[in-house]
């Protein structure tokens, strides 16, 4: 591609490499000049306010005490930064804008699973009407009962924390790992069974359901957890099957006939009753983030894309898998967002001094828990373009309340369920993984791919050699990045960004745009 | 005890994937379909005209090429499948049926697929990859009797004119059910206090019927069963009682290693094994043979996969029920290295075995050749005996078995 150069200069200090040492704090606050320094000031405020308001919550104290993974929130913060390292202007806003709403939204399921948690708040009209769900299931079944609370336990625990703290999982690994589970799995599931394990998950709800999401690990973990919630607490589990090979067509009555099992299980354990109305409300806000999504990866295919990095990811994660459509608030969020990308568009903004590749990052992702993505543009002008995990749904679902539409629902839920985030692509057959790659590729205009190769990951590296084979009949650059998610004990963050640094000198034969950032001291900081 | 007279012939057949009765059942001009996972319903593969063959890769040695294509970190299995079917290993078969029983076996299936290492210079070669149901319940029999048809049964009428009637399917159980009766009785067996078969010959006779044709091993297994009947036992010279159970493991070479060091495997709940494997099929007249056939597989299967707590539960109270019957002393959990569905079972069923069942248990990995690690399963087994024997002395034995 052709290189595109950075007209304006950028405001404040030029390099990142400054603000890191060996710690887990950063030395000092970045320099953006003044108006933006400003304004991420007032929002690292705004993030205080939220932990605060936490902090104030019905079985907070009891909480800190009684669960490991609670320390880790005082950390927030600095996760934050992470996310805006280098940005300025629109892409900062942005960058603010949907991550700090992501922190406001699992906050408030921290404070929710701490006020009805049997160990902490113990609020019993809250846990009777709560169910337990997965962390990293589309929660679509739930579109149709606004007075339920939908608990993602694991959100708190593992996944929100390790983004956080990367090394929050090693404990809960080792005590899975002590259990018997051997060490060549996904360590994300296998933390979550070693949470339930060490009986660390928050206990609440009256009932769960829980969903074959990504892989076969998270399966057969769901077993271990459900066997606590059971035999322990009493709570009843239900198991949604949502089938493996989810692009055919003879599987999908199989998907919708589970999906209303799954709600007459929660009617009959809650006493709630399912709300036409709500549910087609909520549809429709799941298709205007489609809408909204898919114009932002429009914008990101023309030479000056603007929102883009693990925030893209995470935001689309937060709004599809643990919001869908329920959360009224935001509609909003991504109004302010798409109103900030026209502006960034319409300005040509750029987020590094130089544009030479535009990629495609792929595979199972671990770039939430360090500044990867914007780290690939500042130091080699690499602009991640979009990610596997932010190509999910395309289709609208129906959101007209008519007795043909409520039949329909049901398929259009199973679709949710079957196309989640990761899983619409670690299952599904070689097309969802393979193929989509190339149509994405193409759509995108990029002439790099970043493959994280997620060594736990069997579904990801049983292709391997195809992914190798079809890119380079493409002319694709391929870029293997290997680790293993949330245990950092295997690929340190310096020994990912290596594989990177060395791919892009010896293959590339090219010179970093900032070397001083090739090698950061940054393998524990927060 | 004497030698099986069948033995070395059965033995031989397994030396090779394509062996002397597949050969002789494609020069009858019968089609084989070859298929992946325990969970394809058998006898829907042995209508008249095609005979079904799941797949092994036996004397494994470099699985190079398939791991550059799947990485190192894959199950053993499916790098050895794959690395045989570039070899050229499986293309005496017709077609291939893939259930996506689990992520691996999926993706060993896509990329022979891809590579088109099966089927050369068959225009007629098909491959077909199926939903297997996730849990035990009718609307998994229903997604597996459209599955059957949509994936197995169609395909070979349109590609082969196989006859895929209600009659041609009953037919097909009844052959299915005859060589699981045989197969049962002769298991029977075990269950003596001085068993009359070895656990590693039980194993080669059992293997066979998943990989050579069913109709042409009937004679021998026959023969076998009648042999036995009068077969002298050995003194009882067995340390401790081994039930052995696990994922996929079609290499009798474990099961020796296992008696080698003592022990007599009393009991195989193994992919590849016979028990829930060799289970009979039951018609009735009141429901189509598929939808029968289906049932069981959904509702017999004792696979990880099915994830229902029900399920997750009944397949320890399955090998407790087991391990009594056959009167194990010590149940062997077995997983290949990389499986993820069996590493969480193993650890999980380990645990409830232990802690409510109150059975000694061993649980490891191994590879898919066990000549590539002998030696060190070799002394944890001798070491899980010995624990066994040191209990036994101090009168804490027979963990929950009468």
């Amino acid at each position: 591609m052709d290189v595109i150069k950075n007209p304006n200069k950028i405001a404040g200090e030029q390099s990142i490499a400054a603000l890191y040492n060996d710690g887990k704090v950063r030395k000092r606050r970045e320099w953006r000049g003044l108006k933006d320094t400003m304004y991420d000031f007032g929002r690292w405020l705004h993030i205080w306010g939220i932990l605060v308001n936490v902090s104030m919550g019905r079985g907070f104290i009891k909480g800190l005490f009684r669960y490991r993974w609670m320390a880790n929130y005082l950390a927030v913060p600095h996760m934050v930064d992470k996310f805006t390292v280098g940005q300025r202007d629109e892409t900062l806003k942005i960058t603010h804008t949907a991550i700090d709403y992501v922190v406001y939204e699992v906050a408030t399921i921290v404070k929710g699973c701490l006020r009805g948690d049997r160990f902490a708040g113990n609020d019993k009209k809250l846990s009777d009407r709560t169910v337990a769900v997965d962390e990293n299931a589309m929660t679509a079944y739930m579109m149709g009962f606004p007075t339920l609370f939908a608990a993602q336990r694991e959100v708190p625990t593992l996944f929100s924390a390790n983004l956080i703290n990367q090394y929050s999982a090693v404990h809960y690994i080792d005590v899975a790992q002590a259990f018997g589970i051997p060490g060549d799995v996904c360590p994300m599931p296998e933390t979550e069974a070693g949470v339930s394990i060490e009986d660390d998950l928050c206990v609440i709800g009256k009932c769960a359901v829980q969903v074959n999401t990504t892989c076969d690990g998270s399966m057969m973990g769901n077993g271990i957890m459900a066997r606590r919630l059971e035999e322990d607490y009493g709570i009843p589990t239900f198991q949604l099957a949502a089938p493996i090979r989810f692009k055919s067509e003879d599987v999908q009555k199989y998907a919708a006939e589970d999906i209303k099992k799954a709600i007459a299980f929660i009617e009959d354990q809650t006493g709630a009753k399912w709300d036409w109305k709500h549910y087609f409300e909520c549809a429709k806000r799941v298709n205007n983030t489609t809408r909204n999504r898919l114009e932002w990866l429009d914008i990101n295919s023309t030479p000056y894309p603007q929102f883009v990095g693990a925030v893209f990811c995470l935001y689309n994660d937060t709004n599809y898998m643990g919001n869908c459509g329920r959360n009224p608030e935001f509609p909003s969020i991504d109004e302010k967002i798409m109103k900030l990308v026209q502006k960034g568009y319409q300005n040509k903004q750029m987020m590094a001094p130089e544009y030479r590749h535009r990629c495609v990052v792929w595979g199972v992702e671990p770039h939430f828990v360090f500044d990867m993505l914007y780290w690939m543009m500042l130091c080699w002008g690499v602009v991640p373009l979009t990610d596997m995990l932010s190509m999910v749904i395309k289709d609208q679902i129906a959101d007209e309340d008519t007795p043909e539409n409520r039949e329909q629902a049901y398929y259009d839920m199973a679709y949710l369920v079957e196309n989640m985030i990761m899983r619409n692509h670690t299952h599904g057959g070689y097309e969802a993984l393979l193929d989509e790659l190339w149509e994405c590729c193409d759509k995108m205009n990029a002439d790099m791919v970043m493959l994280w190769e997620h060594i736990g990951c069997k579904a990801l590296t049983g292709m391997h050699g195809m992914f190798e084979e079809q890119a380079r009949e493409r002319g694709i650059h391929l870029v293997w990045v290997s680790h293993d998610l949330c245990d950092p004990r295997i690929y340190t963050r310096q020994a990912i960004r290596d594989q990177f640094n060395q791919y892009m000198r010896t293959v590339m034969r090219e010179e970093p745009l900032d070397p001083s950032i090739e090698v950061l001291p940054d393998s524990y900081a927060w | 005890m004497r030698d099986l007279k069948h033995l070395y012939y059965f033995e031989n057949l397994l030396q090779i994937t394509n062996n002397d009765l597949i050969s002789q059942a494609k020069s009858e001009g019968k089609k084989c379909v070859a298929y992946l996972c325990e969970n394809t319903p058998e006898p829907l593969l042995n209508l008249a005209g095609c005979f079904g063959v799941r797949l092994f890769a036996p004397q494994t040695g470099s699985m190079d090429i398939a791991t550059y294509y799947m990485t190192s970190l894959l199950c053993e299995t499916c790098r050895a499948l794959l690395e045989r079917s570039i070899e050229g290993g499986f293309n005496f078969a017709d077609c291939l049926i893939a259930p996506d029983g689990c992520t691996m076996i999926n993706r060993c299936a896509e990329n022979i697929e891809l590579l088109r290492a099966m089927g050369k210079d068959n225009d007629h070669f098909f491959y077909e990859h199926m939903e297997v149901p996730l849990k035990a319940d009718d609307n998994g029999v229903e997604l597996l009797v459209l599955q059957c048809k949509n994936h197995i049964l169609n395909p070979l009428h349109e590609n082969y004119g196989i006859d895929v009637s209600e009659a041609a399917i009953r037919e097909a159980v009844t052959l299915h059910n005859k060589v699981c009766r045989l197969i049962r009785e002769i298991g029977d067996f075990r269950k003596e206090a001085n068993p009359r078969i070895t656990g590693y010959e039980f194993a080669i006779l059992t293997l066979a019927t998943y990989v050579c044709p069913k109709y042409l091993l009937i004679d021998k297994l026959t023969e076998t069963l009648e042999e036995l009947k009068t077969r002298e036992p050995d003194e009882n010279k067995y340390r401790a009682r081994l039930l052995v159970v696990g994922s996929e493991m079609d290499d009798p070479g474990f099961i020796k290693l296992i008696e080698e060091t003592g022990a007599y495997v009393c009991a195989d709940r193994y992919c590849f094994g016979s028990l829930p494997g060799r289970d009979e099929i039951k018609l009735s007249d009141d429901e189509d043979a598929l939808t029968s056939v289906c049932r069981h597989y959904v509702y017999e299967c004792q696979c990880p996969r099915q994830m229902n707590m029900d399920k997750v539960y009944s397949r320890k109270q399955y090998i407790n029920d087991l391990a009594r019957e056959y009167g194990a002393d010590g149940i062997l959990y077995n997983q290949i290295k990389f499986c993820d569905p069996w590493a969480y079972e193993k650890a999980l069923g380990s645990a409830i075995l232990r802690e409510k069942y109150d059975y000694p248990v061993l649980a490891v990995d191994r590879p898919y050749n066990i000549n590539s690690s002998a030696g060190q399963m070799r002394t944890r087994v001798q070491a899980f005996i010995e624990s066994i024997e040191i209990k036994n002395i101090q009168g804490r034995g027979k963990h929950g078995c009468d």
